[in-house]
């Protein structure tokens, strides 16, 4: 079986704005979403990097309590942006239920917030923590919160694929989503990753000198994909989600399609657990290549991981050089709102999906300088007004994994 | 602590914790009101915070039966009782 894949729906929460014409807005506009790092009475005060990727605005959240009751803020997140694409999708109540729906969503660690809870409990010289840690805690956190919440608060009975590989989370969530359609174990999937404010992560890649650390009093000068003087990564928040459907059952529904999912890859480097690999990710984008049966030359835009680290960022271009040469351009989108971790694969997609639905390609915010050695290629620092019809987004992450999704406009 | 005082402080439990509003004391709170395992055991932490006593295994595993307020009330009577009474 081998059954093609397209997109009916997709919705995002980010730094730069939570509906579509918002972050499109930000993306013409090279509005950058890191602030200053938020005062968290534990952490912050020890950091050296003191900018965040936030979602400062409001979201009306709109969940009963028999939902909100096991929902720590990262499924608050990934309720929203699901809820989002199950209406915009247009798939009726009794489909979502029937079983023939599945989730495939995650988080990197469930919410450490409510982690932070249950640990200050032990460090607690009150007596009053009768039942400090309990059964809910434990659904708040547990790190397929998100996909269980998910299903939970829509009813969705199908399979459940709860990926937690970091910063590769929500691409292998989209990607198995997609496997699952194209092999015929589901016909729609709900697909995505979200991840909350969280300074336990920051203090992670500081710790591992990976942080972005010049531009505290300048946070939207930060992250610097590809630039010279980049200094790290900032580590943000956000959801992203997207439904997966069979064309045909998409079609004959009279489904809006957004695009086609017409490739994934996903590899391991086999080694190191941090460190960047050129021949991993090599391989894992000629991977991508050989699934979505396309040539290489004919991939009109990379969605660059880019982290803005020193090493990630040279690694990378090296690869995208290997494999595309100089033809397609390449754009890094975490210089508009940082590293959202388990999210950024889900919200990449859907960035690159709404760029393509309004034939334009954001440039990669903050590249001023293009480092030498990110040189020879097609890196995007002005703002194009041109349709495209192919593109791939790729993510990696820490142990290792690297994933390309590769995606099509519908025509 | 009177029988009304432990059904006030209950019904505002229920209020402001569950969200459930004015219900029937003896509502099927499952069946109305949706209340399930997990409000259960969240009704025993709030109930621990009422008589401001840990709850032992055995008198929390006496509450798996119970279905309406009037039940609950009875409950927190008899652990109220057990806790005053004199050593």
């Amino acid at each position: 079986m081998n059954r093609r894949v397209v997109i009916t729906a997709a919705a995002a929460i980010t730094p730069i704005g939570h509906r579509k014409d918002d972050i499109l807005d930000s993306l013409t506009n090279g509005v950058s979403g890191v602030k200053p790092l938020r005062e968290d009475k534990l952490l912050s005060g020890h950091l050296h990097s003191k900018v965040f990727g936030t979602v400062d605005y409001d979201i009306p959240f709109d969940f009963k309590r028999k939902y909100r009751k096991t929902m720590g803020p990262v499924a608050y997140y990934a309720c929203q942006v699901a809820k989002e694409v199950i209406e915009q999708s247009g798939l009726p109540t009794d489909f979502v239920t029937s079983g023939r729906l599945g989730v495939s969503f995650g988080s990197i660690h469930g919410s450490p917030t409510v982690q932070r809870g249950i640990y200050e409990c032990f460090f607690s010289d009150s007596d009053e923590t009768y039942t400090s840690i309990n059964a809910v805690d434990y659904l708040k956190s547990m790190v397929h919160t998100t996909a269980v919440n998910i299903t939970k608060m829509f009813g969705i009975t199908g399979r459940v694929i709860a990926s937690s590989t970091a910063c590769t989370t929500s691409s292998q969530c989209v990607g198995f989503g997609y496997e699952t359609i194209k092999f015929g174990l589901q016909d729609a999937m709900l697909c995505g990753g979200a991840d909350e404010y969280d300074t336990t992560t920051v203090a992670v890649f500081d710790n591992l000198l990976a942080c972005s650390t010049d531009f505290n009093d300048t946070p939207h000068l930060t992250p610097r994909p590809f630039d010279d003087r980049r200094d790290g990564l900032v580590v943000g928040e956000g959801a992203g989600a997207v439904m997966l459907e069979e064309y045909e059952f998409a079609r004959k529904r009279g489904a809006e399609i957004l695009g086609e999912v017409i490739g994934f890859s996903c590899n391991n480097n086999g080694g190191d657990m941090i460190l960047p690999n050129a021949q991993g990710v090599t391989d894992a984008i000629r991977l991508g290549i050989d699934s979505a049966k396309v040539p290489a030359g004919s991939v009109d835009l990379v969605s660059a991981h880019a982290t803005a680290t020193k090493m990630g960022d040279v690694v990378e271009a090296q690869a995208i050089r290997k494999t595309f040469g100089d033809a397609p351009r390449v754009v890094g989108l975490k210089g508009y709102m940082g590293h959202t971790m388990a999210a950024c694969g889900a919200i990449e997609t859907v960035l690159v999906l709404f760029m393509m639905q309004a034939g334009i390609i954001a440039p990669t915010l903050n590249l001023e300088e293009i480092d030498p050695r990110c040189g020879g290629l097609r890196h995007v620092t002005e703002l194009i007004e041109s349709p495209f019809s192919t593109a791939v987004v790729q993510n990696f992450a820490f142990g290792g994994v690297n994933t390309t999704l590769f995606i099509k406009r519908f025509d | 602590m009177t029988r009304e005082e432990i059904q006030a402080s209950i019904l505002a439990v229920f209020a402001e914790a569950f969200e459930i509003e004015n219900p029937e004391l003896d509502d099927d709170l499952r069946e109305v009101h949706e209340f399930d395992s997990i409000d259960a055991i969240e009704l025993l932490a709030e109930i621990e915070k009422l008589l401001k006593s840990e709850l032992t295994q055995d008198e929390k595993k006496q509450a798996m039966g119970i279905r309406t307020i009037n039940q609950i009330c009875d409950y927190v009577e008899s652990l109220a009782a057990v806790r005053l009474k004199p050593a």
